[in-house]
């Protein structure tokens, strides 16, 4: 695919560095998240994006303050990427009074000044969607919205309903498909009829696909559908094809993999972040300079743990209220 | 009495047509809810009125469209959204009783969801899956409100308050009161044509007829049909006290207390199923507050789904009839 000049103003180093930064930042989160679960911070049932940051990585640079999101139970790269306070996050996510004070948590994030919001209900989020996006039509916006899933969602009927019902009211919806090849257990052959790039076919809708490993593809692809989707006032669907490092969730034995597939997908020719780190090396970038920007990374994000660590524990006296708003 | 040919589905088009004009944030969709003004009428000419932008209808797909409701309104919006039936509501389960429900709790109260899920509830002959009423089935759910007429006026007056609310509502419009003349029915409390409807609380439960040996306490159409066996029990010397719940959420306890203490017996009649419902909340409620000095009680109501010849329905479906014999053998007994 064409390397999108427009994009590259500043040169292709600093859009990767940029990226790769971004990237680095987003796996030292999850991982520091994978430790608050092993250690028991946080007792619920807990989804990591290790091995797909590519995706949010580059939907980060396309993204406007008024855009909406909405995502899935492996959410937390998207709210960084659509700017959710990380401190807030994490102390949400370790059970803290955080950006919901405790009562949403990993899979139930809130950030109404990102319109930002995830759900654990698979496909339940593609519907949601399409009333933000109704929101901005109304009102007359350039803004879009972007709505996560992953392979195993797109078998689930809402999401069919939403695509249709985002085509037929004109509704500006990004379909984003992180496609992992599994839901849970079961690969995507087991599961689901035909291609997935298919199945924007019958609404007439934009639609594309490619590699995530790649991420000047990614950045082609999901750049130019963002573009579309916000130029035509129609919804357009994206698949990126990517792979989950961990079990579906901590604690996952995960053996369901054909043996060595795992390896090969976290080996240094596969693993988007090691990719984006040897194309930076080959434009020119010394070993010391990568080693300081994921330094940096590494830090901000043990700064930010150590903040969100910090907050107080929910209020107990607040697990009975907020039922209801208002008088 | 006056001639007053207006339906209940007319009551809802002019209160709708109130809310619309007076908040460009609400906007109402559905299906059938805008070309063809609603399958009942209760949206008639709205489209007209304010436009496709605003009023709107929806591909069948209530997944989708309560979907779509639900992030409206956390991204600012008052979305009325219509379920054609109330049954339907199984197809979109997961939006109504998850989403719908619960965002606003998980969010630590940093959204908020004015959502009105309007929904035709009750018998009009079609049998098991168009004739459910399911309000305790909703009221189960913390997070949503639950509301159910029984007369015209407060149809009108509970769907205002039900629109400016900042929470999701349940409204549940009994399909005989759509149906009904305002002029033929027992109460008859429906707002002058023309008249602003003011918003009435919710969580207050109206005693609509006064008694002394028995009380009923029901909702929706059975308060109708609960005045007309009012009529006939006082023929038989009986005299019968008749208390319109009004809204399942809240529910007015303190009230339900308050008018079980005026007679020695207390029939709950109720459309919906039985068993596991409204009927057995109100007597739950009412036996903790009074133990054992609060009247004796018993319910009205059926645990069939509804079949469909008319006879079969008659012998099963809560009516006058049938809330009268029920009512004799509780306080004759």
């Amino acid at each position: 695919m064409p390397v999108d000049a427009y994009h590259r103003a500043g040169g292709l180093q600093p859009w990767l560095t940029q990226i790769y930064q971004r990237m680095v930042t987003m796996r030292r989160f999850e991982e520091a998240i994978a430790s608050g679960s092993a250690s028991g911070q946080i007792h619920g049932e807990m989804h990591l994006g290790i091995g797909q940051e590519s995706v949010a990585a580059v939907l980060a640079e396309h993204l406007r303050p008024a855009d909406a999101v909405v995502s899935t139970h492996r959410a937390h790269l998207h709210a960084l990427a659509q700017g959710v306070d990380p401190v807030e996050l994490l102390a949400e996510v370790f059970e803290r009074d955080g950006l919901n004070h405790g009562k949403g948590g990993h899979l139930h994030l809130f950030d109404p000044a990102r319109q930002f919001m995830c759900t654990g209900i698979v496909g339940a989020g593609a519907p949601i969607a399409t009333g933000y996006a109704l929101a901005q039509r109304l009102r007359g916006e350039d803004a879009i919205t972007v709505a996560v899933s992953g392979d195993g969602a797109m078998n689930q009927g809402a999401v069919f309903e939403a695509m249709n019902l985002a085509t037929v009211r004109g509704l500006p919806v990004l379909f984003l498909v992180e496609d992992n090849g599994y839901s849970i257990s079961v690969p995507r052959a087991r599961s689901t009829a035909g291609d997935l790039i298919d199945r924007a076919r019958p609404f007439g809708m934009a639609a594309g696909l490619c590699d995530g490993r790649d991420v000047e593809q990614t950045d082609a692809l999901l750049g130019s559908l963002l573009a579309t989707v916000r130029s035509q006032r129609a919804p357009a669907m994206a698949v990126v094809a990517v792979y989950r490092f961990r079990g579906h969730y901590e604690g996952d034995l995960d053996r369901y993999r054909p043996a060595g597939e795992r390896e090969q997908a976290m080996s240094a020719a596969d693993d988007p972040l090691q990719r984006v780190r040897a194309r930076l090396l080959a434009t020119g970038i010394g070993e010391a300079e990568l080693l300081k920007l994921a330094d940096v990374a590494t830090d901000n994000v043990a700064r930010w743990l150590a903040a969100a660590l910090q907050r107080p524990a929910p209020d107990i006296s607040s697990a009975r209220e907020g039922v209801f708003a208002g008088a | 009495m006056t001639t007053d040919t207006r339906t209940g589905s007319h009551l809802v088009a002019s209160v709708l047509r109130q809310e619309l004009a007076r908040d460009p944030s609400v906007i109402l969709f559905g299906e059938d809810v805008a070309r063809l003004g609603g399958v009942f009428g209760a949206t008639r000419q709205l489209r007209r009125e304010f436009g496709d932008e605003r009023v709107f209808d929806t591909p069948v797909s209530e997944t989708a469209f309560v979907g779509m409701a639900v992030g409206a309104a956390q991204a600012g919006l008052r979305p009325i959204v219509e379920l054609m039936f109330v049954d339907f509501a199984g197809v979109c389960f997961d939006q109504l009783a998850n989403q719908l429900a619960k965002n606003h709790y998980m969010a630590g109260g940093r959204v908020r969801l004015p959502v009105v899920v309007r929904a035709a509830a009750g018998s009009i002959g079609s049998a098991a899956q168009h004739s459910q009423v399911l309000g305790a089935t909703f009221a189960h759910f913390p997070g949503l409100k639950v509301i159910f007429p029984g007369s015209h006026g407060d149809l009108q007056r509970l769907l205002v308050t039900a629109i400016r609310d900042d929470n999701p509502v349940i409204f549940l419009e009994h399909k005989q009161l759509l149906k009904a003349r305002v002029d033929g029915l027992p109460l008859n409390d429906a707002r002058p044509a023309g008249a602003a409807v003011e918003p009435e609380p919710f969580g207050r439960l109206r005693q609509v007829r006064r008694g002394s040996d028995l009380t009923i306490v029901t909702a929706g159409w059975m308060v109708q049909e609960s005045l007309t066996a009012a009529d006939a029990l006082g023929l038989r010397g009986i005299s019968a006290a008749v208390a319109d719940i009004r809204t399942l959420v809240p529910l007015d306890r303190d009230g339900l207390a308050e008018v079980a203490g005026q007679a020695r017996h207390l029939l709950v009649v109720d459309e919906d199923y039985t068993s596991y419902g409204m009927a057995a909340e109100v007597v739950c409620s009412i036996a903790e507050r009074l133990g054992p000095s609060g009247p004796r009680m018993a319910r009205v109501g059926l645990d069939v789904p509804l079949p469909a010849s008319r006879p079969l329905e008659d012998e099963v479906l809560p009516g006058s009839r049938m809330i009268t014999d029920a009512a004799i053998a509780l306080v004759g007994g």
